[in-house]
């Protein structure tokens, strides 16, 4: 009998070390970017203050309303633009205020989407972008995934990253959100709670589908359905004043892009020109081309402040990188009218297919002696 | 039948019964008259003929002696340590040509672009006869067209148009009949110049045109139409090899669509970096023609790090040549009107950094003067400064060593890895970067 019951036992114990074992082998099911302030399972530390960061207030404890636990995440953006960005973002890095010099991260490899739950105080605040990864350095991020544009609603919704196929060998950026002044010209606050990558096997890897038309570069400062960023400053930057807010006679809705250049040759270039890119400032280095495969032209309104001012070149496309943009059209010389006037780009047989750069314009002081002064509205892919 | 022989071969005559002798005699004249005539020149092989075969599909193939060629190319101009472009390399006693054959030859090379002929015709002639008798490489000729003439090239004005042509076409009636002629190249990216980015003209009739767009066709249709007149006239006096219009990427060819029905090719010069992106297809949706790709490339200065980057441009030129092999006429992948290309360039050239300063043709140059995002490894360099112009070439030069009297050429890592492919276009080559 004691022989039955020693068995027993050690058939018991060698029961529960293999379960053991098994746990400790299984891969992770999820792993928390943060939950709560001081919850043991965060990874992540909300230290990536970025662009008008003195904009930016966070209560890392906001008891109104968290969606789990009794707290979230409450942030105020003040579009006051601080540091003169326009534009403000927190990222949550590993180690805090890592952006990429320290060696940190995690190896996320089997995750297939990140979740998070999001609220607006009012509700229609928007973020221009949430992202996942995307922080270079000497340690860069593996990927970069980013999710956006979003308004927001006043309830607590439950939003979703498609991670599947990613490699996310080395992310030390878990997460992080952006937004501008344009987006939000009041400010706006808004609530983030329970994020957190998933390994969820049902997840396919995103196929890159072709845009609907029409697909705006510009359409208003806060409208939504804009998709570019004016971060290509090129040749003579300093020459450059750009206005995405101009109220002087828009051609559609309430602001029109005001461009003064004022031809000092800042840089000694004797031209400039600005690129709307995907994401900002990407000269092909990120993989973001949104697929226009649909498009046919590309329109915009443009006019002059007096008549006469002569742009060298209008175009799409066209940049060129370690991601490359699949084709590029321009028109040009264009000598702009003092009314508004609709130019196009005829997009028939080009290749829209992966397209970074949505629309870009240069001149040059030697068509511009004394500078040019100009505006644009309604850009987009028809 | 009378036999001029020596005394030798008479001996071995007398020796040989009927048929033999018949037959004997015979090779021996053959030999005689081959030697005689490779001795003389003037009575040369017959020109290969070479065109380009229109398959289906709007695919395009090359053809040499009826056979299928792709161009497995480089672009040569052997500037040795501290000359200039003005340097005669043609007269080089030491014949660079010779030692540089023999290496491409054993990479796989068998073409070289020149981008115009030197002013000696019986030396050119021999640069292209030693290529070719020597290591089977062919000559793809080409002329500026007078782009670099001070002050600028006036294609609005017929009096440069006629002095150009006659240049023209003086060069293609020296050359045809050598058998190592491939093809003609005119121009290289002389388009830019329609656009005034580069050696901007004009004539008063585009001067009192005030749209500047209409300007720019203006200029566009002249000077297309003037290489279309030289490609017609050409293949009225030469119909044995094809004439190709050089053009900076694809810009312009809308127009030259309209009015360059005579030109057989395009030799596009194309820096993209590791791809071409949908060059081939675009080139069919706009001006339906053949293309080779006549200049293209990497440098192997990583200008980002300060140091010279041999598997940059290794990676680079294998995913370009890559391309190359998937737009050619019997590859399922692409769009089939590729000819094959020349890569830029055999040997680095010191001179290019500062042409006019005589010191600095000494000094192999790391100071970068343009930007190409294309090739990203080192954009990041000082003001996205990324491309070396002096570091383009496949073989590197000596400044310390000397082999048969010119500098010594040290293969790149791009030499090796290109050689590779060649031999098996199919197999995946995993390159470090």
């Amino acid at each position: 009998m004691k022989r039955i019951i020693v068995m027993s036992l050690l058939m018991m114990l060698s029961v529960s070390w293999v379960s053991a074992q098994e746990t400790a082998s299984s891969p992770a099911k999820e792993f928390v970017v943060f939950t709560d302030k001081n919850a043991r399972d965060n990874h992540f530390i909300p230290s990536g203050w970025m662009g008008d960061y003195g904009d930016l207030k966070l209560n890392d404890q906001a008891m109104d309303n968290p969606h789990t636990g009794t707290t979230s995440l409450e942030f105020t953006y003040t579009a006051k633009k601080s540091q003169g960005s326009g534009w403000a973002g927190v990222y949550w890095q590993n180690p805090a205020n890592n952006w990429g010099s320290k060696k940190g991260g995690f190896d996320l490899t089997g995750m297939t989407k990140l979740t998070f739950w999001a609220r607006g105080a009012k509700g229609g605040e928007t973020i221009q972008k949430f992202v996942i990864g995307g922080i270079k350095g000497t340690y860069s991020d593996s990927s970069t995934i980013e999710f956006g544009p979003v308004e927001l609603t006043d309830t607590w919704k439950q939003y979703t990253v498609n991670l599947a196929g990613k490699d996310l060998s080395y992310i030390s950026g878990g997460f992080g959100w952006v937004t501008t002044a344009d987006l939000n010209p009041e400010g706006c606050t808004f609530y983030v709670d329970d994020i957190k990558f998933e390994a969820d096997p049902t997840m396919k890897p995103q196929v890159r589908q072709p845009e609907s038309m029409p697909f705006y570069v510009y359409s208003d400062r806060s409208s939504i359905k804009n998709h570019f960023i004016p971060s290509g400053w090129m040749g003579d930057y300093g020459d450059i004043k750009y206005e995405g807010s101009s109220k002087e006679d828009p051609y559609l809705g309430d602001t029109c892009i005001k461009v003064t250049y004022s031809g000092k040759i800042s840089q000694g270039a004797r031209w400039a020109g600005i690129y709307w890119q995907n994401p900002a400032n990407n000269w092909g280095s990120v993989d973001a081309g949104y697929d226009l495969s649909k498009a046919t032209k590309l329109t915009f309104w443009a006019r002059g402040a007096k008549g006469g001012e002569r742009i060298e070149e209008f175009k799409v496309g066209g940049i060129m990188g370690e991601f490359s943009d699949s084709d590029v059209a321009s028109v040009g010389p264009v000598i702009l009218n003092k009314e508004w006037t609709q130019y196009s780009i005829d997009l028939k047989g080009k290749d829209m297919s992966y397209i970074i750069g949505g629309f870009c314009w240069a001149t040059n002081i030697d068509v511009n002696p004394e500078g040019a002064t100009f505006y644009l509205d309604e850009i987009k892919f028809e | 039948m009378k036999l001029s022989l020596n005394n030798a071969s008479k001996k071995r005559l007398t020796q040989d019964t009927g048929y033999k002798k018949r037959l004997k005699a015979l090779c021996i004249l053959c030999s005689l008259f081959c030697a005689c005539a490779v001795l003389s020149g003037a009575a040369r092989p017959l020109t290969h003929k070479v065109y380009i075969k229109t398959l289906n599909a709007g695919r395009y193939q090359l053809m040499v002696n009826n056979r299928p060629y792709i161009v497995r190319g480089v672009c040569y101009n052997p500037i040795p340590i501290g000359k200039n472009h003005e340097y005669d390399w043609w007269s080089d006693a030491h014949k660079p040509w010779m030692v540089d054959g023999k290496r491409m030859k054993e990479m796989g090379i068998n073409t070289v672009r020149i981008y115009q002929a030197g002013e000696d015709p019986e030396k050119v002639k021999a640069v292209i006869r030693d290529l070719y008798d020597n290591y089977g490489i062919r000559v793809i000729l080409g002329h500026w067209l007078g782009f670099w003439e001070y002050p600028c090239p006036f294609y609005g004005h017929k009096d440069f148009r006629d002095r150009v042509k006659q240049q023209v076409l003086d060069m293609v009636n020296l050359y045809k009949d050598e058998p190592g002629i491939l093809m003609w190249i005119l121009g290289n990216e002389n388009n830019y110049s329609c656009l005034n980015m580069v050696r901007p003209w004009s004539n008063d009739e585009i001067d009192n045109e005030p749209d500047p767009q209409k300007q720019k066709k203006m200029r566009a249709t002249i000077y297309y139409s003037f290489v279309n007149e030289l490609a017609g006239q050409i293949h009225a006096i030469d119909p044995n090899h094809p004439v190709a219009l050089g053009n900076g990427e694809l810009i312009g060819l809308d127009v030259a669509n309209e009015v360059c029905p005579d030109v057989d090719l395009v030799a596009c010069i194309i820096y993209r970096g590791k791809t071409f992106g949908n060059l081939f297809n675009s080139l069919k949706a706009t001006f339906d023609k053949p293309i080779l790709l006549s200049e293209f490339g990497a440098d192997c200065y990583d200008a980002y790090l300060g140091q010279e980057d041999q598997n940059m441009q290794a990676f680079f030129l294998q995913s370009q040549w890559r391309q190359i092999y998937d737009n050619v006429a019997n590859s399922k992948k692409g769009a089939g009107n590729c000819i094959g290309g020349t890569m830029f360039e055999w040997t680095d050239e010191w001179w290019k950094h500062s042409e006019s300063d005589p010191e600095s043709w000494l000094v192999h140059d790391t100071e970068s003067n343009w930007t190409n995002g294309s090739y990203y490894f080192d954009i990041k360099a000082k003001g996205n400064k990324n491309m070396n112009e002096e570091w383009f070439g496949i073989v590197a030069l000596s400044n310390t060593e000397k082999e048969e009297g010119i500098d010594a050429r040290i293969p790149r890592k791009a030499y090796y890895v290109i050689r590779e492919f060649w031999k098996n276009p199919q197999k995946e080559i995993k390159l470090k970067r």
